[in-house]
């Protein structure tokens, strides 16, 4: 039997149920610019029928349920891509500023050097003019500085590092701090059935941050997830947050530990990777090669020096400060020995006016006496190395926005709210919801004439 | 009816692709700056490198031409010195000539002695010349080389020594810059100081005038010898500017073609850029204006 207010609350259900949708609509509308959030859509899903003898008759429409739209795997495809991208950010910025020490054509060490050659080229046509002895000085000392300031500053970039490194430690703690409390909000609503979509999403956006910061690789659980680095580190188990701690090394730089164990080598993507890279292998690889470069020049110098006789007649002692006999830590400590213009060994056999040991100078200008390779042959391969680590790092980086960029696009075009999408549902829960104010008033109507027929007309 | 959905946010996008075309323009204002597509070494590493060693080579064939121009004028003074020294000799073998002429008086060869004592003083300041504070004829000596000395048959002694100087002009090419003045002034083929010493002797005693001609013969053949050293030395110096200065050039040509920035080309570039930039800007100015909603009345 189909009655009229049966019909009737099929048309106040439809009533409610095109309000229900129409308040996603409004909650994506005014969702639209929010970051990680996936737009939500209104499931209608018709209502059991009642069968009466032959006939069956439906009995309206329900909101089954509130979905997301959201793709977990590009999401964490999303979250891995910006590991990367972060961590080649990372490193191409730390590298962007070695390359500076590099750049600067009029005064880096290759500068210096040939104006140390130059100037012994110039005192070989006069060997006992003070004057072009001292220039000759003065360019040593030079060459020494510029090797020092190029060491400092590489040391201090290193500690600025450092400094960044403590602050992504501690932003991956309050990130892991937070996710944890998300994970036990979003089990607690998963038990009760409820919909926890927008903790997800709000979770979406905290891991894509941590995976900015750190590796991360999650597993789903029934617990919720558990976030690792991909060494097996745990940061993240359902409700409960790991901290990362530091602690500094011998050489004063930071150490990350997690649980008492030094985890530092193992980080490989996300900011850390990239400013643990730059760190701890590009500028220690950098300070090597200085030093060596600075420990044969030096010792190639004071060698060919201790070849001649002074102006005072004297064998030719050092002109450079020796180096530590480890070669270590040569570049930041180079420095001139002598601030006497007279004590240059420039003669070969005690008379003051003698050049002849200056070929031994001169000579060192092509001898291989750094592995092999002259010590301009050398620095030029130092350019090189840093040049192709920052060129490499942006090419890398820039494929790398590029394919994140086409992920967000990706999920955008899965997840993004659009307006005119938005809007075109408006109008048709508004028109159904028209249309069943529509039916509540004809029924009501015809429900009139039935009472009406009742009273007798 | 399924169709593909797209991003409906394509800020991003737009605003990634204007940071780009922001980016070429930069490096292309930088590259019309400089004139140099490199700089910094990951603008081209392997350029950078090759750009270091470039800029060691320029600067040590600059350091080789100053070192010419020092050394030509060393070699310049100690050339016209000797061309003097040659003149004088010439004068005193023809004074010595008249003197060996039987015919004159005790009082003419006294003249013409006297003469070539004045002739013997300008020798020995001719080899005394220096050359920017350094006496040219000194070996590798800074002492005044010849300093009279009544003592010696000569009238002189050498207090320089026998030490030469040689000067590097090319990555592996050096020359000799001196020569000692005992060399050129009391060799044993040809001994300058003694030859005139003789000769005012001879005149003087009017005995051996003749041999002591001969003597300065042999002299002037060897100060004239000597002076070829120069000469010579002069025009090698003047062969390797030539090399030196096209080598200038070839290192600059060099420098250009690793480094150069392609200047019609950067500035077609930054044109574009420019293009590219204001079009971006339209565009996002243009995006989200409209949707659906506002068509809904």
């Amino acid at each position: 039997m189909s009655n009229l207010t049966a019909t009737m609350s099929i048309a106040t259900g439809a009533i409610a149920v095109e309000q229900g949708a129409l308040t996603e609509t409004a909650n994506n509308v005014a969702n639209v610019n929010t970051p990680g959030y996936s737009r939500k859509q209104a499931q209608f899903s018709e209502n059991p029928p009642v069968v009466l003898g032959q006939l069956t008759f439906g009995t309206g429409v329900s909101l089954g349920k509130v979905t997301s739209v959201r793709d977990p795997i590009l999401q964490q495809q999303i979250q891995q891509q910006s590991g990367q991208e972060s961590e080649l950010d990372a490193l191409v910025t730390g590298m962007k500023q070695v390359q500076a020490q590099f750049s600067s054509q009029g005064s880096d060490i290759g500068t210096q050097l040939s104006a140390l050659f130059a100037s012994l080229s110039q005192l070989s046509t006069d060997p006992a003019n003070l004057a072009l002895r001292q220039g000759v000085l003065t360019a040593a000392g030079n060459l020494a500085s510029t090797f020092n300031n190029t060491a400092n500053n590489l040391g201090a970039q290193r500690s600025n590092l450092d400094l960044n490194v403590s602050q992504a430690v501690a932003q991956v703690n309050t990130l892991t701090h937070e996710i944890a409390k998300v994970n036990a909000q979003i089990t607690e609503l998963q038990n009760l059935h409820e919909d926890a979509s927008s903790f997800i999403d709000q979770r979406d956006v905290l891991i894509n941050q941590l995976s900015g910061l750190i590796d991360v690789s999650q597993i789903q659980s029934d617990t919720g997830i558990t976030l690792t680095t991909s060494n097996g580190t745990a940061l993240v188990s359902g409700s409960q947050a790991f901290a990362l701690s530091t602690q500094m090394d011998a050489s004063g730089v930071q150490h990350i530990f997690s649980n008492g164990k030094d985890i530092t080598s193992e980080i490989n993507a996300g900011q850390l990777g990239g400013l643990l890279d730059v760190r701890d292998e590009k500028i220690p690889a950098l300070l090597t090669s200085l030093d060596t470069l600075a420990a044969g020049i030096v010792n190639a110098f004071n060698h060919a020096n201790s070849l001649g006789l002074d102006l005072n007649g004297n064998a030719g002692g050092n002109l450079f400060t020796p180096p530590p006999a480890s070669g270590q830590g040569a570049a930041a400590v180079i420095a001139v020995a002598i601030t006497d213009p007279a004590l240059l060994a420039a003669s070969s056999d005690g008379s003051v006016a003698s050049n002849g040991n200056l070929a031994n100078f001169s000579a060192i200008h092509d001898s291989g006496l750094i592995n092999g390779e002259t010590p301009s042959a050398y620095y030029s391969n130092i350019v090189f190395g840093v040049g192709n680590d920052v060129a490499n790092g942006t090419a890398e980086l820039q494929s790398s926005q590029l394919v994140l960029q086409q992920l967000q696009d990706q999920r955008g075009s899965l997840s993004g709210v659009s307006l005119d999408e938005e809007a075109a549902n408006m109008v048709q829960y508004q028109r159904a919801y028209d249309a069943a104010a529509q039916l509540v008033t004809v029924i009501n109507q015809m429900l009139q004439t039935l009472i009406n027929m009742g009273t007798g007309a | 009816m399924s169709s593909i959905r797209v991003n409906p946010n394509i800020l991003p996008d737009l605003l990634s692709s204007l940071a780009q075309t922001r980016q070429q323009q930069e490096t292309a204002t930088m590259q019309l700056a400089t004139g140099s597509r490199i700089n910094q070494p990951s603008d081209d590493p392997a350029g950078a490198a090759q750009m270091v060693s470039n800029r060691d080579q320029s600067s040590q064939t600059d350091s080789f031409l100053r070192s010419i121009g020092s050394v030509n004028g060393l070699l310049q003074t100690a050339d016209s010195t000797l061309s003097s020294v040659v003149t004088a000799l010439q004068r005193a073998i023809s004074l010595g000539v008249q003197g060996a002429n039987g015919t004159l008086s005790d009082s003419d060869r006294s003249d013409v002695a006297n003469e070539l004592q004045g002739i013997q003083q300008q020798l020995l300041s001719l080899a005394n010349t220096s050359y920017q504070g350094e006496f040219i004829f000194a070996g590798t000596s800074s002492a005044q080389p010849f300093i009279a000395d009544a003592a010696s048959p000569a009238g002189v002694t050498y207090q320089g020594n026998s030490g030469v100087n040689r000067v590097q002009v090319g990555p592996t090419y050096s020359v000799q810059v001196n020569q000692p003045g005992s060399q050129i002034f009391t060799n044993a083929n040809g001994n300058v100081f003694q030859a005139i010493s003789d000769l005012i002797t001879g005149l003087q005693t009017n005995s051996g005038v003749a041999a002591a001609v001969g003597e300065l013969s042999a002299a002037f053949n060897h100060v004239a010898s000597q002076r070829v050293f120069y000469g010579n030395g002069i025009n090698q110096l003047q062969d390797q500017q030539t090399y030196l200065n096209a080598e200038k050039v070839n290192l600059s040509t060099a420098a250009n073609a690793i480094s150069g920035a392609d200047m019609a080309n950067t500035a077609a570039t930054l044109n574009q850029a420019e293009v590219a930039v204001n079009a971006e800007m339209a565009a996002l100015g243009k995006i989200s204006q409209t949707s659906l909603f506002d068509y809904l009345k």
